[in-house]
């Protein structure tokens, strides 16, 4: 390894170094401290070095890339500041894509998640989550509003749960739905669990969910269709669709989990089986187009998770244990897009943009517009959380319309129709 | 490692003459007008010699334990901020046998709240689970397995978390940290440290002001130089890693105010930056020219083992005292042997000296092993002051704590640059020639003073043995100070 060679960065600069150089005898070097006005001139440094090594990585530099990964590994902590979890949980990912051990690491990461999540831990963590933040209640406000408004005047419905987000979006609707004027309908909840949810913890949701439906009043029957391996491989006799029945599809960040190729043949699938709607709730960020130009990918995942994150720090508390096991489910996705290829790592994780969906859901279904009702909805919710979240309505060739934060959009809500 | 007679004793003793005057320094200790000796103490042996664990075993059970015996917690503790009174009683509960269960002292006391939802026995699983993954891991890094290694550390980042009431799950996660930064450099094939020296300084103000380790380290050296500077006109004292030089105000202070005038003090300080050097530089001038005291400061940007002895020119008739505060935050002196030589040209009339009572060297698992012992009582300890959300014990335990861990857990240990390190300065200097002045009652009553700030309840405890005084939590020793000087007292 040679010394400093002048193409190699500096590190930020609250950290210069007058003498950096090191090989394979552990040189020592010189490290002072710089300016005085430290905060301003290093802000955004996990983003600037994280980029540069991607790119290294890209072109193959073996030193640069060693060089830079020292520096990540140097100045990353997943407990400190924005810059540092950013720097540590993209340093995984590098670490595993440069060692080619990116399966392996998912693999590992998805038996160890199933193994210590229980029912209790899960709904910790979403349900400070969706008191701190709207970014999961958003979609479910909005989903909610589109289906009781096709449902209208239907007596037995049946909906189709494909989300991640553990039920939590369903006592708001029996709610609604007992506090109806007309007769109270009877419903069907089909929730289809992938391989990451346990059967344990959808034992319980179950539980809980029968006996809140009792409690409101409403005719529930709770099932749980396991897909064996993929999403993409669900198919319609999986979901056990009776005679008069009115369907709703509610996918609160599922299509991203179906594999990139087969999300065609999947929402196919969907319009065959005829439902009134289908709800559509995606994060805001491309991981699919760029997925062979590993650069452009990074710096898209990059750009994502580091507002999610900023996201997760103005929302929680600081020493949060729930905002920390929120950030853990992210590094499995960096590391997902980032170190595995396509056919590896369970869920797929490659998310897609509103604009991009839509293209997709054209095929076969057609937009169907949220009444005033329920975007107001929408807004009131936006009122209880801090400062920062707005609503905006979709344009151009997207439908639907986006959660924002601090202007930029985030979360992506649409109803379609066959 | 010294063995001796140790005796065990605590901030209990009353060692305050009540017909003294006290003069209160600028932290607001009280100290003795004038230097007289205080009847030595009696206290009763508890304790054998021994601190270190080299029995995994017994270590594995030590510190698996608090899991098994763990109950559940009570509320928080009041934290009593007023200074005692002298009387206090000892609480016999400190001087239990070292196998005896540290129930009140692990994760059940240790914060406030407990994660109710999840029984005891789940939780003591738990805890039990990630100790024996991290050693697995631990002996997986030692033999260089590193994808083993990995695996595991993936394993225990799920599963530990440095905001848990329970201070042994703090410890693992940043013991985890540590590991996997370990596992890069393994990977990489070097270990530089970068240092972001700025904030640990924030850090270490903080760890001044939430535990008594570093006002101990200050407070008992400043007692042994004042002792040792008694009566001179000229002094210099050499802090060999000065940082923001808040031990030196209190020294000042003294000095000022001593009897037959202050002396002329010549300050030369160690550090990293120039910059930094400058900045104490100038807060140590104001606040001596404040006390009306004669001051020079000298700055030196350079470790002490790599400093020209030209560098640092002692002046006729001045007697001259060495400080060295030992952490594992960066390598503040550079090769041993050239500081050894330093201080021997210097000669000096006494050199202060606190370590870390811990193991710098040897094998990655020994220094795993002992670090994780050290560290889980300093853990245990911020835990029986501090809520589990104190933004303070973060920055300690993050900023501060989990950097040294860091330091120790990697290739060739703390120094990283594989330049060769004493593992016991106090055992090189007794080598060396330079005579033990052993820690004085008055030093003795400075530790006690320091304790009294933090109720005796809680567990720190001093040790007064084989001429050094030493701060510890419970059982285990944390901090030793000595004193040394390079020719017989007169």
């Amino acid at each position: 390894m040679n010394p400093l060679t002048p193409h190699l960065p500096k590190p930020p600069s609250f950290i210069s170094s007058s003498k950096l150089s090191h090989d394979q005898s552990y040189h020592h070097h010189m490290s002072t401290n710089s300016d005085p006005s430290d905060t301003g001139a290093t802000e955004k440094w996990a983003a600037k070095l994280l980029q540069e090594c991607a790119e290294a990585i890209s072109v193959k530099d073996s030193s640069k890339i060693h060089h830079l990964l020292w520096m990540l590994n140097e100045l990353a902590s997943p407990y400190g500041d924005h810059d540092q979890k950013l720097a540590f949980y993209f340093l995984q990912a590098l670490f595993c894509k440069a060692t080619e051990s990116g399966e392996r690491c998912c693999k590992n990461l998805a038996s160890i998640v199933e193994r210590s999540h229980s029912f209790e831990s899960a709904r910790k963590v979403i349900l400070k989550f969706q008191e701190v933040s709207p970014w999961t209640t958003f979609g479910h406000v909005a989903s909610n509003g589109a289906i009781l408004e096709a449902m209208e005047g239907e007596t037995n419905l049946h909906i189709i749960d494909i989300s991640n987000t553990y039920c939590t979006q369903w006592p708001a609707f029996l709610e609604a739905l007992a506090t109806r004027n007309d007769d109270t309908p009877s419903l069907r909840l089909t929730v289809v669990a992938t391989v990451g949810m346990g059967g344990s913890v959808m034992r319980e949701i179950g539980h809980r969910m029968e006996k809140f439906a009792r409690l409101m009043g409403v005719p529930f029957e709770f099932q749980v269709v396991r897909v064996a391996t993929r999403l993409g491989e669900l198919k319609e006799e999986d979901l056990g669709l009776q005679e008069d029945e009115a369907v709703a599809v509610n996918c609160v960040g599922a299509l991203r989990r179906v594999g990139v190729e087969e999300r065609n043949d999947f929402l196919h699938m969907l319009c065959s089986i005829q439902p009134k709607v289908v709800t559509v709730v995606e994060e805001e960020v491309d991981l699919t187009s760029s997925r062979s130009e590993f650069v452009k990918c990074f710096k898209e995942c990059l750009r994502f998770y580091g507002v999610f994150f900023e996201m997760l720090e103005e929302s929680f508390a600081p020493s949060s244990n729930e905002r920390l096991v929120l950030e853990r489910e992210c590094s499995r996705s960096i590391l997902s897009v980032l170190a595995c290829d396509e056919n590896g790592g369970g869920d797929c994780e490659r998310r897609e943009k509103g604009s991009q969906w839509c293209a997709r859901l054209m095929e076969g279904f057609s937009p169907m517009s949220f009444s005033d009702d329920a975007i107001d909805d929408v807004k009131a919710l936006l009122k209880r959380y801090r400062p920062g979240w707005s609503l905006r309505p979709a344009e151009g060739d997207a439908s639907g319309f986006y959660l924002t934060w601090k202007d930029e959009p985030v979360v992506w809500a649409s109803a379609w129709k066959p | 490692m010294m063995k001796g007679d140790f005796e065990v004793v605590n901030g209990a003793l009353n060692l305050v003459q009540p017909s003294e005057t006290w003069d209160y320094t600028p932290a607001g200790f009280p100290v003795p007008h004038h230097i007289s000796n205080l009847p030595s103490t009696t206290a009763r042996p508890v304790l054998d010699g021994h601190c270190t664990n080299t029995n995994l075993s017994d270590f594995m059970e030590q510190v698996a334990s608090p899991f098994s015996e763990a109950s559940p917690s009570t509320n928080g503790f009041p934290m009593d901020t007023s200074l005692p009174t002298d009387n206090i009683t000892t609480s016999p509960d400190e001087y239990r046998s070292r196998k005896a269960p540290r129930r009140v002292h692990e994760s059940a006391a240790c914060g406030g709240e407990s994660r109710s939802s999840k029984s005891l026995a789940e939780r003591d699983e738990h805890g039990l689970n990630m100790i024996t993954i991290l050693l697995e891991c631990a002996v997986a890094i030692s033999t260089e397995n590193l994808p083993q290694a990995n695996r595991m550390l993936l394993e225990l980042t799920q599963m530990a978390s440095p905001y848990s009431p329970s201070c042994a799950e703090r410890v693992v996660a940043y013991f985890t940290k540590a590991m996997t930064s370990r596992v890069m450099n393994s990977w990489l094939g070097f270990c530089s440290p970068l240092v972001p020296h700025r904030s640990i300084l924030s850090a270490f103000q903080a760890y001044n002001n939430i535990s008594p380790f570093i006002k101990f380290a200050h407070f008992t050296a400043n007692q042994a130089i004042l002792e040792a500077l008694h009566q001179k006109e000229r002094v210099h004292i050499i802090d060999l890693d000065i940082m923001q030089g808040l031990q030196w105000p209190a020294l000042f202070h003294i000095l000022a105010t001593r009897a037959d005038g202050p002396p002329h003090v010549r300050m030369t300080g160690l550090g990293t930056s120039m910059a930094m050097l400058e900045e104490t530089g100038r807060q140590l001038s104001n606040f001596a020219r404040r006390l009306g005291m004669s001051f020079e400061f000298h700055p030196i940007a350079e470790r002490a083992g790599d400093v020209d002895p030209s560098m640092v020119p002692s002046q006729r008739g001045e007697a001259v005292a060495v400080h060295w505060l030992q952490h594992t935050l960066y390598d503040a002196t550079g090769p041993d042997r050239n500081t050894m030589r330093l201080l021997e040209l210097l000669a000096p009339r006494v050199i202060t000296l606190v370590e870390q009572e811990m193991a710098h060297t040897g094998s990655f698992l020994d220094r795993f092993v002992e670090s994780l012992h050290y560290y889980s009582a300093i853990f245990d300890s911020l835990g029986m002051s501090l809520p589990f959300d104190n933004p303070s014990r973060h920055r300690v335990e993050h900023g501060l704590l989990s950097r040294e861990i860091n330091n120790i857990l990697a290739i060739g240990g703390p120094a990283r640059s594989g330049e060769e390190k004493f593992v016991s300065w106090r055992m090189e200097l007794a080598c060396r020639g330079f005579v033990q002045m052993p820690m004085s009652g008055n030093s003795m009553a400075q530790a006690q003073l320091i304790l009294n700030m933090f109720p005796p309840s809680l567990g720190y405890t001093i040790f007064q043995g084989d001429g050094t005084l030493r701060l510890g939590w419970k059982d285990t020793r944390l901090y030793t100070a000595s004193a040394w000087t390079a020719r017989p007292t007169r």
